[in-house]
């Protein structure tokens, strides 16, 4: 394995993917953002409290080009993990090339790391949420990550210890086991509590479009991944050259 | 006497533990100052005043929304 090749387009392929994230939020969900944001000014200013609107169009505006860094830092975090998930996964991922096999791997997480959570605690855009709730709420969402994420390494290694043999049986026994472990933990686990006091039609959309835009990220990562991938071959090494007398 | 060289070319799998410990500690960095700090980095060196400026929750404040991770 060429370690240090193989870091650096993983890290790359995030980094690109991420900043896409970013610059595509730009457009499809701020739209959504300023809407709650000005939702908030709203109680703020009804509530009693000043509101300085010109010092809050340049803040956001920081807080916008703050999405686009954030979303290169994220980017770059989630491929970490990616690109240790596929180097072990890649033998087994169908896809006659690299480009292939990393959009499949990449619509697996985005399943288990993304939608799996987001179904359980959706995400809200401001105006939803208890501050004094947040560190709960962190919890809750970290939890459900973490036991999507662990049920679905391990289905993977049932899935491999099963063998070649036992194919057809794979198929069913390895989708079950994640979907009851999955239906335990939203069984058990609470529910977001929090009020909601934004419109319905605010809500949905946010999360339809915040999935739309994840899913985007997940797949630009996959592609990025394959494509250097297929280009760099971190995977082969070169033997020395041996010379036979 | 002759020689002959040859260029082999191996496949490999797996990965050294120190790029799956580099690679591990991006993650959980990335995703902590992203997703989670509420001023506790910066505290390190501000003491409180990072805890009621939350600099990094402000600055991420619209990707955390847009990613998924609880807000406010």
């Amino acid at each position: 394995m060429k370690t240090l090749a193989f870091i650096l387009i993983t890290l790359i392929s995030g980094a690109i993917a991420g900043t896409i994230l970013g610059l595509i939020n730009q457009l499809l969900v701020e739209p959504y953002i300023d809407q709650a944001i000005e939702i908030e000014v709203q109680n703020t200013v009804a509530s009693g409290e000043p509101v300085d609107l010109d010092e809050l169009v340049q803040y956001r505006l920081w807080q916008k080009g703050g999405e686009i860094v954030a979303g290169t830092i994220l980017g770059t975090s989630i491929s970490a993990l990616f690109g240790i998930v596929y180097v072990y996964s890649r033998d087994s991922l169908p896809g006659s090339n690299n480009k292939k096999k990393g959009l499949i791997l990449a619509g697996i997480m985005f399943f288990v790391i993304f939608l799996i959570p987001a179904l359980k605690y959706p995400a809200n855009p401001p105006a939803v949420g208890d501050p004094e709730t947040i560190e709960y709420r962190e919890s809750l969402y970290i939890g459900m990550l973490v036991i999507s994420g662990f049920t679905a390494l391990g289905v993977a290694i049932i899935y491999r210890s099963l063998g070649q043999s036992r194919k057809e049986s794979r198929k069913i026994i390895v989708p079950a086991t994640y979907a009851v472990i999955i239906a335990l933990a939203f069984a058990v686990l609470p529910n977001n509590s929090d009020e909601v006091a934004i419109s319905a039609d605010l809500l949905m959309n946010f999360r339809i479009v915040t999935t739309i835009t994840m899913g985007i990220f997940w797949g630009a990562l996959g592609i990025l991944l394959g494509s250097f991938w297929d280009v760099v071959k971190p995977h082969e090494t070169r033997a020395p050259k041996l010379r036979t007398v | 006497m002759s020689n002959v060289n040859m260029l082999l070319v191996k496949e490999s799998s797996g990965l050294p533990k120190i790029a799956i410990g580099v690679l591990l500690a991006i993650l959980l960095f990335g995703m902590f100052i992203v997703g989670y700090d509420q001023g506790q980095l910066f505290s390190l060196v501000e003491g409180q005043k990072a805890f009621d400026d939350m600099w990094m929750h402000e600055f991420y404040h619209d990707l955390r929304h847009a990613a998924g991770f609880p807000c406010h």
